[in-house]
């Protein structure tokens, strides 16, 4: 349907990525890693030594700006992601690998205007310069999930399973800022994404497809208006159910908040759903030998081990 | 010539008690739209089927549809970009909207939210001197001119969650429509549009960009968020949760590099607001459960100060 992917991925290509070569790469886990979702960040370090690359945390870096900067002001919004794109330049890393749906869209829609327009880049490295830093435009910004089928690729992360799903059924859900828009990601069609069924399948779960899919989890507006955010949840999570989905994964950790926290208070409208879900790290490196006990699924309010037992993933 | 196969969502509110569907085959080119495919299927075939059109060229407005599960102009897309894997094109009134007949919906809450806007110039001087030009820069006019292209199609409405389960939140068209008078530098009722559309949960857009399908590039989420920049430029409505929520999120970035999310719950909630705490609550209880609360406090990250440095670069005096 789209034009603009061929193009996209060019400029994401990673024939000239030292990073890739050296299977070492910035490392940028944004607040929610940090702060309510550490499980996310520990998995995440535990897949990392599973697949045998190296990340190296951006410990100076701050806040990509969450959607939340850019409606006040779009200047401080990407000068922040440019200081952060400085810090990988200057530990000689051109990839910055992100484990979040909305960093991924905010750092690269950042990046985009850096490296599009020389004035915007100007403007960053004048700032940058008052504390002696400076960017060069060389980092591009990419998801885990991506780094998963671009550099481990499909068929590796397949021979490396050790504990295969056992044909668990699993929702996907991408999280907006991935996907869309095309023309700041366009790494994947938004429209009918695929990644994440790839990577479920490559671990031995059987994806689900359903519309709820590429659609949105509502944790930008859930301090906005109550019950907006969980309804959409809701929306979501049936959908999901009645596809058969036994759990759900997503590469986001504002999706992992909302699909987590809110399925029991949008039961009153959309019937109970109690879908278990992931983070895309913690299943991958189940699937890949990390010991479950370290994945941190006890930190979930709707607990993944349940179905995991079921399904004689774990006893 | 191929076999086109419209799988057609068929109703009519005043007859069916459900909605039921029909196949229906018409022999055309398949770069034929699917359009032109439902005019061949009304005129060859079943001259019951109803759907809105009028221009057949992107301009009207009046075709926007589900085509295979993707809200779309038919004047726009081509049968053979949506063929289904088994060989048809299922075409669906727009979500989010009533069904009528068919694929004709009832469009009176969309065009009740425009309505709310009162979408026409209302200058200052309404009643002054009438012999002279209101003049406008092209610098000024250029804001204007891409979402002065919205031809009010519904597309982006059918799209948005937000919508999908709060039918009161305005929608993107509204708010993007309400973008073109408040830009416009003859318009005397800034500050009163911008918090019209602020009562009509401006804040409430999800940031999900479902929205981007516009088929005239009008982009509404980012005239959404110029919309919420002028609210807070002009200081309207600012003691709502929306700029608050905008307002301490860049106030913990600027002091600790991070978005420090339990400063952020209690100061878009309101650190007084023991009701809306208390709503809040229960699932900060659920998570407090499972080792799951946000840490009270974010230690500042390294070299925090050039953070600030940042932030003081750029921040605009507030008027």
């Amino acid at each position: 349907m789209t034009t603009l992917l061929p193009e996209n991925r060019a400029v994401d290509s990673h024939a000239r990525s030292k990073s890739a070569e050296m299977r070492k790469y910035g490392f940028f886990p944004g607040c929610v890693a940090k702060e309510s979702c550490k499980e996310l960040f520990n998995s995440t370090m535990l897949l990392a030594d599973a697949l045998g690359i190296e990340l190296v945390e951006l410990t100076a870096a701050s806040c990509c700006g969450a959607s939340v900067v850019n409606d006040t002001n779009r200047d401080i919004a990407r000068v922040l992601n440019a200081r952060t794109y400085a810090q990988a330049e200057a530990l000689g890393l051109d990839d910055v690998i992100t484990i979040c749906s909305t960093c991924t869209g905010h750092m690269r829609a950042a990046n985009k205007e850096l490296l599009g327009s020389p004035e915007q880049l100007g403007q960053a490295n004048a700032i940058l310069g008052k504390f002696g830093a400076a960017y060069n435009g060389t980092v591009r910004v990419r998801h885990l999930l991506w780094l998963l089928i671009d550099d481990i690729g499909l068929d590796n992360l397949r021979k490396m399973v050790v504990r295969p799903l056992n044909g668990l059924k699993v929702a996907p859900f991408y999280g907006c800022h991935i996907i869309r828009p095309e023309s700041v990601n366009g790494w994947e069609s938004a429209r009918n994404p695929h990644s994440l069924e790839d990577v479920i399948a490559a671990i031995g779960g059987e994806p689900v497809d359903y519309a709820g899919k590429t659609r949105c989890c509502g944790f930008h507006i859930q301090l906005e208006k109550e019950n907006v955010a969980a309804n959409m949840v809701g929306q979501n999570m049936r959908m999901a159910k009645d596809h058969g989905a036994e759990a759900v994964i997503t590469p986001c950790p504002l999706c992992h908040l909302a699909l987590d926290g809110y399925q029991q208070d949008a039961a009153a409208r959309w019937g109970r759903t109690d879908l278990p879900t992931f983070h895309l790290p913690q299943l991958v490196a189940f699937a890949l030998g990390v010991p479950t006990d370290r994945l941190g699924l006890n930190k979930h309010l709707i607990d993944p081990r349940t179905i995991m037992v079921e399904r004689d993933l774990i006893s | 010539m191929a076999e086109i196969k419209l799988d057609v969502f068929r109703y009519d509110e005043g007859v069916d008690a459900v909605p039921h569907r029909d196949l229906v085959t018409v022999d055309l080119p398949e770069t034929t739209t699917v359009l032109d495919a439902l005019e061949a299927a009304k005129a060859q075939v079943d001259g019951s089927i109803s759907f809105r059109r009028s221009c057949r060229s992107a301009i009207c407005g009046s075709c926007s549809m589900n085509i295979n599960g993707v809200t779309a102009l038919a004047c726009k897309t081509p049968c053979n970009t949506v063929t289904n894997e088994n060989g048809t094109i299922s075409v669906d009134p727009m979500p989010n909207f009533q069904p009528m007949k068919d694929l004709v919906v009832h469009m009176d809450p969309f065009w009740d939210k425009y309505t709310r806007l009162k979408p026409y110039l209302q200058p200052a001087d309404r009643d002054g001197d009438h012999d002279r030009e209101r003049r406008v820069s092209p610098e000024d006019m250029k804001k204007l001119v891409d979402v002065a292209n919205c031809i009010m199609c519904a597309t982006c409405y059918a799209l948005c969650p937000v919508v999908s389960v709060d039918p009161a939140f305005a929608g993107p068209a509204a708010i993007a429509y309400a973008y073109r008078f408040i830009e416009d530098v003859r318009d005397g009722q800034r500050d009163q549009r911008i918090a019209q559309i602020s009562e009509d949960y401006l804040w409430l857009c999800a940031h999900c960009y479902a929205c981007s399908y516009c088929p005239k590039h009008v982009d509404p989420h980012d005239r959404i968020v110029d919309v919420k920049r002028a609210a807070i430029k002009d200081r309207v409505m600012m003691n709502e949760r929306g700029p608050r929520h905008a307002m301490v999120v860049s106030k913990t970035i600027k002091q600790t590099g991070m978005l420090a999310e339990t400063e952020v719950i209690l100061g878009t909630v309101g650190r007084f607001n023991i009701v809306g705490l208390l709503k809040a609550a229960p699932l900060g209880l659920r998570m407090a459960a499972r080792g799951k609360m946000p840490p009270p406090f974010v230690k500042p990250i390294p070299k925090v100060d050039e953070v600030r440095t940042i932030f003081e670069s750029l921040e605009v005096p507030v008027s």
